[in-house]
């Protein structure tokens, strides 16, 4: 019997060993660096900065083997926050309500310049500014997101609350919301559902986010220990995302031809939205400079989560994010 | 006496194997080294629990999910109950209506649930409808296995009784097929609660499925686990009254 207590007690001490092991970065100088990135979302062609980033050699040439991964959001920042991965693409807003968990992330790139979530309407319901939202049914996927947050801070510019008007959380449906007319307005990615829309003939009124508030939007997030231990690592991921970033700016047909590679039906879509997709979305990449980071966005981003209960406390801004690497 | 032991031997198993659960969790958390966002520890849990709890907002979005969950159970279990006995009767009924109710069996839950929530609405007849269709399929096959097993000999027994069509099923097919027919519900209780929370999960402002949403969005993992949690006592809470129920509509069985 004791035999057998000895035997399970070093199993579960193996056990607790195994999962308790960090895997060190391993950088063989002559070898690629493997980096696994949560995107957050589906392949889809809004990601055309990456892979052109990829087919162009711009990760190569830094020393950088990609691998896309398209888990949630919360998981990939989550897994950066434990030192899991290194890097992931991440909605400016998580980064305040991540560091104010505990976790251990930086910002390190802006990729958007502007917070990409806008409320649309049909325009004969003639709601063009967020005081027209008062008394209105508006969609959303749920109370939680980029969409939320954005959404939350168009009714604070306008003095609304949301019991001033009807929310409603129909999941990522937002497109077959308004095409029914269920809800008066829904709120959506800027560079998506509008350009679907639109695209299906639809007269369409848009109150963008960023026209009333500077927000922190999409960009590239890392972790305290990656910063500290491999510096270098950091730059070389930079550098190639801001030279995809560029590349697809200057070049969006190109852009647009290697993100078919990369998105699967991309070849068979409706080409002219798609396109339309990419074009909404390089309107709001980072141009000036490239991958820098406003001071004022990370103070309005946290004063609206904090307005939002989304964050027990405030967080030091100056540590959760930093335009080292992009400069 | 004997019977006081035997309880008290069947229930200091349960507190023991529960105990050793939370000392391998507490042992794994501490040792591992996992952050609390990833892996909280019983007492992070513990903690959450009781802050929700005084708060009052595990009670409400648990009695929402209850309500989706029983309302879903009860139509799910009418429609599969009244399908399979038509079924059972009617081998004409069973060839037409199978081939719909088989296909619809492969399509998962999760693929179709947000289109439920564009037919029907995000208020809740959306949550009730996915809670339903899941739970439809265990009971309707059970039902048609129950009312299929009734012996051939008690049919003609009822028959020279002279026993009219309500007495034949009354006193005949619902006994007889009660034992799997309770057999069904068991599997489909369990199975509500997941259909609920599917629905939650598309899009919902109350619910544990969107509480388990709000933990995510908010790193908060011990309120993922509260939720959980809550979801497993639910499920196993309607699983209990079935097995209740089934001890007390049964016991005619026992006494056999």
């Amino acid at each position: 019997m004791r035999r057998y207590i000895g035997v399970l007690f070093a199993v579960l001490v193996l056990f607790l060993t195994a999962c308790s092991g960090k895997t060190p970065l391993q950088e063989p100088s002559n070898e690629l660096t493997h980096i696994r990135l949560p995107m957050g979302y589906i392949p889809n062609v809004q990601y055309a900065a990456f892979y052109t980033a990829v087919e162009k050699g711009f990760f190569a040439e830094e020393g950088i083997e990609l691998e896309f991964d398209y888990a949630y959001e919360t998981d990939g920042v989550a897994l950066v926050g434990a030192n899991e991965l290194q890097f992931s693409i991440v909605s400016g807003e998580q980064v305040p309500i991540a560091r104010a968990e505990g976790l251990p992330v930086v910002y390190v790139m802006a990729w958007y310049e502007k917070y990409p979530i806008a409320v649309i309407s049909r325009s004969e319901l003639n709601i063009q500014k967020p005081e027209d939202l008062a008394g209105k049914r508006v969609a959303l996927p749920g109370l939680f997101g980029a969409n939320y947050v954005g959404f939350r801070a168009l009714l604070g510019e306008a003095n609304l609350k949301e019991s001033d008007l009807t929310l409603e959380s129909v999941g990522f449906n937002q497109v077959e919301i308004l095409a029914a007319g269920t809800s008066d307005a829904v709120v959506v990615y800027v560079a998506n559902e509008p350009v679907q829309l639109e695209a299906q003939g639809y007269d369409l009124n848009q109150i963008l986010v960023s026209d009333y508030l500077d927000l922190v939007s999409n960009g590239l997030l890392t972790n305290e220990t990656t910063i500290s231990e491999n510096p270098d690592l950091v730059r070389r991921m930079v550098s190639a995302a801001l030279k995809g970033i560029q590349y697809t700016v200057e070049n969006p047909e190109e852009a647009y031809e290697i993100s078919k590679k990369y998105v699967e039906g991309l070849e068979d879509a409706d080409q002219e939205v798609q396109m339309g997709i990419l074009r909404a979305s390089i309107n709001l990449y980072q141009t000036d400079p490239y991958g820098y980071s406003h001071p004022a966005a990370w103070t309005n981003m946290q004063e609206v989560l904090m307005k939002m209960d989304l964050m027990k406390k405030e967080i030091n801004l100056e540590e959760a994010y930093t335009n080292e690497f992009s400069q | 006496m004997k019977v006081i032991l035997k309880f008290l031997k069947k229930v200091g198993f349960i507190i023991l194997s529960l105990a050793v659960g939370l000392i391998l969790w507490q042992a794994f958390t501490t040792y591992s080294d996992i952050p609390s966002f990833i892996f909280p520890t019983p007492f992070d849990v513990w903690e959450k629990f009781l802050s929700v709890a005084r708060d009052g907002s595990l009670l409400f979005h648990t009695l929402v999910t209850l309500q989706e969950v029983l309302l879903g159970l009860t139509l799910g279990l009418g429609a599969a109950t009244l399908t399979g006995y038509l079924l059972a009767k009617s081998r004409t009924v069973e060839r037409v209506l199978s081939p719909y109710i088989v296909a619809s069996q492969s399509i998962p839950i999760v693929a179709i649930a947000p289109l439920l929530v564009i037919w029907l609405g995000p208020g809740i007849f959306s949550k009730i409808l996915t809670s339903a269709l899941i739970v439809f399929f265990p009971v309707l096959v059970n039902t048609i296995v129950g009312i299929r097993s009734v012996p051939v000999e008690l049919y003609e027994l009822m028959r020279s009784l002279q026993a009219n069509h309500w007495q034949r099923i009354i006193k005949l097919e619902i006994p007889a097929a009660l034992p799997v027919f309770l057999g069904g519900l068991r599997i489909g209780a369990t199975l509500a609660v997941i259909g609920a929370v599917v629905g939650e999960f598309v899009g919902a402002d109350k619910g544990l499925g969107f509480l388990v949403n709000v933990g995510r969005g908010l790193y908060d993992t011990s309120l993922v686990f509260v939720s959980v949690f809550t979801l497993v006592i639910l499920a196993l809470g309607l699983y209990g009254s079935v097995v209740f129920l089934e001890s007390r509509l049964l016991s005619w069985k026992k006494r056999e």
